[in-house]
């Protein structure tokens, strides 16, 4: 079994004990709606929205090193986009799409979010990416509150503090399992550029800059790779949770809370590591509702108690734990893309 | 255009609130410049002290000049555990991790000031509120005059402390070269948990004075925070005279701004400030970089 090929391909779909688990998954997921109640649909849903968050996130933050905290403005932006597209009337906006079919609607919503967001990046990136470490961490949270702040005050357009309702077009169900289908694609895509040269030049990047670039990587052009296909996929997420909740409010669909909630995913499944966010996703999702069940208010403060912790005793997440512990069984070469070993920038 | 007298007002008004921005920013710069930390958390210990302060006041009609040094001596010991239990940990293992644990903190801290005090907007209405001294033709509104020569005092004292004192000295030495320090016999890891502890401490003071101008809720940590960024960038890491300066800049560009642009605007012009400035002169406007170590 340890040919080339196979070795190459570990991760999502390394080996076949993996695929067929990933498959029994994402076939439980997909029968949530037909099986159970739509409380719990919307629930499992909400899970599919932090796994995708916590993807795209760990693309910039976990591989190329980038710590943003401004991931919200491009989860609103997706989810306003995709607001103004399919209920233009509530923001004073000419009607863009041609009310063909329903599905049409929906993807057309979908994609401008998403698109939106990617431009956004694409704009502000190489601002942003004058910025290193710490001042790009705070830059970014900067440019997020900017936004937010902007929309909240353009009633007109965001419906101000209450936000507005937005016309769904395909159903709650429909919605659901589009999500699922994007999360799969998503873990896919992120695997396809982690595993090809632009992710190999993140990685370099993640660990020296300085050495990365005196190797040839232009540092510039990878972050901002890394930073528009992540902000793409907040931009979707945001969108899909749009049309799904058919509600959209400056005040909490751009909320620094979904940074915090992405961060937290992020960091209980491993940062850097593949399946980290899925799993962080379902644990978060476990841990919150079972949380707010027993602990209530305290809930969010035992989910900051736990980045802190993960952090400091566990840094590589409970994906790092779990493979180091049961699935690494034939080979140690399953060393998950690290980001402890990066060493703090010389001269401080 | 609004009358001449109305701009001297606001000019005024913004100086006088950039004396407690800069106290608000001078604990974040101590603590980037020396230990090479942005304290995501600034803003929300700032929230504490604010709330320490407002609590005080509600309970026993304590005002708030008392109140800020029970803050400051809360928040010090807050600080110094903070660094003992958890940065300590984590500041050798690269710049990700510092960055996540203090962002979990701030979450912490805005949580559980949400479970005590609620999410309603609080402030300690001093009696002296209404009243103001007129100098020609503008007004000296007294909260304000008196938290802002409040404010100047303590970055003096500051500035004496690391200056004169023999701790201050070694967290100096300490912020321009920590294993020269260390080779002199200064006990780093000391001066690191002495300076975050100072560090919050004056982001307690900076909330107990605000507490007496502008209404307090749980979620102001993330605004503060960025505010007291803003004014370590405009005046430069680690400088004492620049936090000042950059604290009284933000303070009338706020001020100036929201009288132009409307009062929904303060926040986004402190921001977009910060940005452009972050942008185009990292080092600050009157920095000279100091140990920002990028």
């Amino acid at each position: 079994m340890m040919d080339r090929f196979g070795a190459a391909a570990e991760g999502i779909a390394g080996d076949r004990r993996r695929l067929a688990l990933a498959a029994v998954g994402v076939a439980l997921l997909a029968i949530v709606p037909f099986t159970t109640t739509a409380y719990i649909t919307e629930i499992v849903f909400t899970g599919l929205v932090f796994a995708m968050l916590g993807i795209s996130w760990n693309v910039l933050a976990g591989y190329a090193g980038q710590v943003s905290l401004g991931h919200a403005a491009f989860f609103g932006t997706g989810a306003f986009v995709s607001a103004w597209l399919t209920t233009p009337s509530r923001a004073g906006l000419p009607e863009l799409i041609p009310l063909g079919s329903p599905a049409a609607v929906a993807i057309v919503s979908l994609l401008g979010g998403a698109l939106a967001a990617g431009l956004l990046a694409l704009a502000t990136g190489p601002i942003m990416f004058r910025l290193t470490g710490h001042y790009f961490a705070i830059g970014t949270l900067a440019l997020a509150a900017i936004i937010q702040l902007v929309l909240l005050d353009q009633r007109r357009f965001s419906g101000g503090s209450t936000g507005y309702y937005i016309n769904g077009s395909i159903g709650a169900d429909a919605m659901y399992l589009l999500a699922l289908v994007v999360t799969v694609g998503m873990l896919v895509a992120a695997y396809l550029v982690i595993e090809s040269r632009w992710g190999l030049a993140m990685r370099a990047i993640h660990g020296d800059e300085g050495a990365a670039s005196s190797l040839g990587v232009n540092p510039l052009r990878y972050k901002m790779y890394a930073f528009v296909i992540s902000s793409l996929m907040a931009g979707l997420t945001g969108a899909i949770y749009a049309q799904f909740t058919l509600y959209v409010n400056p005040e909490s669909t751009l909320d620094v809370v979904w940074m915090i909630d992405t961060l937290v995913v992020v960091i209980l499944g491993g940062m850097g590591t593949m399946l980290g966010p899925v799993i962080g996703a379902g644990l978060f999702l476990a841990l919150d509702t079972g949380l707010r069940a027993v602990a209530g208010g305290l809930a969010t403060t035992i989910e900051g108690l736990l980045i802190i912790l993960f952090i400091v005793f566990v840094p590589s997440g409970l994906y790092g734990l779990v493979e180091r512990r049961y699935l690494s069984d034939d080979e140690e070469t399953e060393t998950p893309p690290s980001d402890v070993e990066e060493s703090r920038s010389e001269g401080a | 255009m609004p009358p001449t007298e109305l701009v001297l007002q606001i000019l005024v008004n913004g100086l006088l609130l950039g004396g407690i921005y800069a106290v608000a920013a001078l604990g974040l710069s101590l603590v980037f410049g020396i230990m090479d930390i942005v304290n995501l958390a600034h803003g929300h210990m700032l929230m504490l002290g604010a709330y320490v302060a407002i609590l005080l006041f509600a309970a026993a009609g304590i005002t708030p000049l008392i109140g800020m040094f029970v803050a400051m001596a809360l928040l010090f010991v807050l600080g110094m555990a903070i660094q003992v239990l958890v940065l300590d940990r984590v500041v050798d293992e690269g710049i990700e991790q510092p960055i996540i644990v203090l962002f979990g903190l701030a979450l912490v801290l805005q949580s559980l000031g949400r479970i005590v005090l609620g999410s309603d907007a609080r402030s300690a209405e001093v009696g002296i509120s209404g009243q103001s001294l007129e100098i020609g033709p503008v007004l000296f509104s007294f909260p304000r005059t008196v938290t802002f020569v409040v404010s100047v005092a303590l970055i003096l004292a500051t500035w004496a402390f690391l200056r004169y004192t023999t701790t201050g000295r070694a967290i100096r030495a300490t912020a321009q070269n920590r294993d020269a320090a260390r080779y002199m016999g200064i006990d780093t890891d000391r001066i690191y948990v002495i300076t975050l502890g100072i560090g919050t401490a004056l982001a307690g003071a900076a909330g107990a004075l605000l507490s007496m101008l502008f209404p307090i809720t749980p979620f102001v940590g993330w605004s503060y925070l960025l505010k007291a960024f803003a004014v370590v960038v405009l005046g430069g890491v680690g400088s004492i005279a620049g936090t000042l300066v950059g604290g009284l800049v933000l303070g009338v560009s706020e001020n100036l701004g929201t009288l132009y642009l409307g009062g929904g605007f303060r926040d986004i012009i402190s921001f977009t400030i910060f940005l452009l400035v972050l942008v185009v002169r990292p080092q600050g406007l009157f920095g000279t970089g100091g140990g920002d170590g990028e």
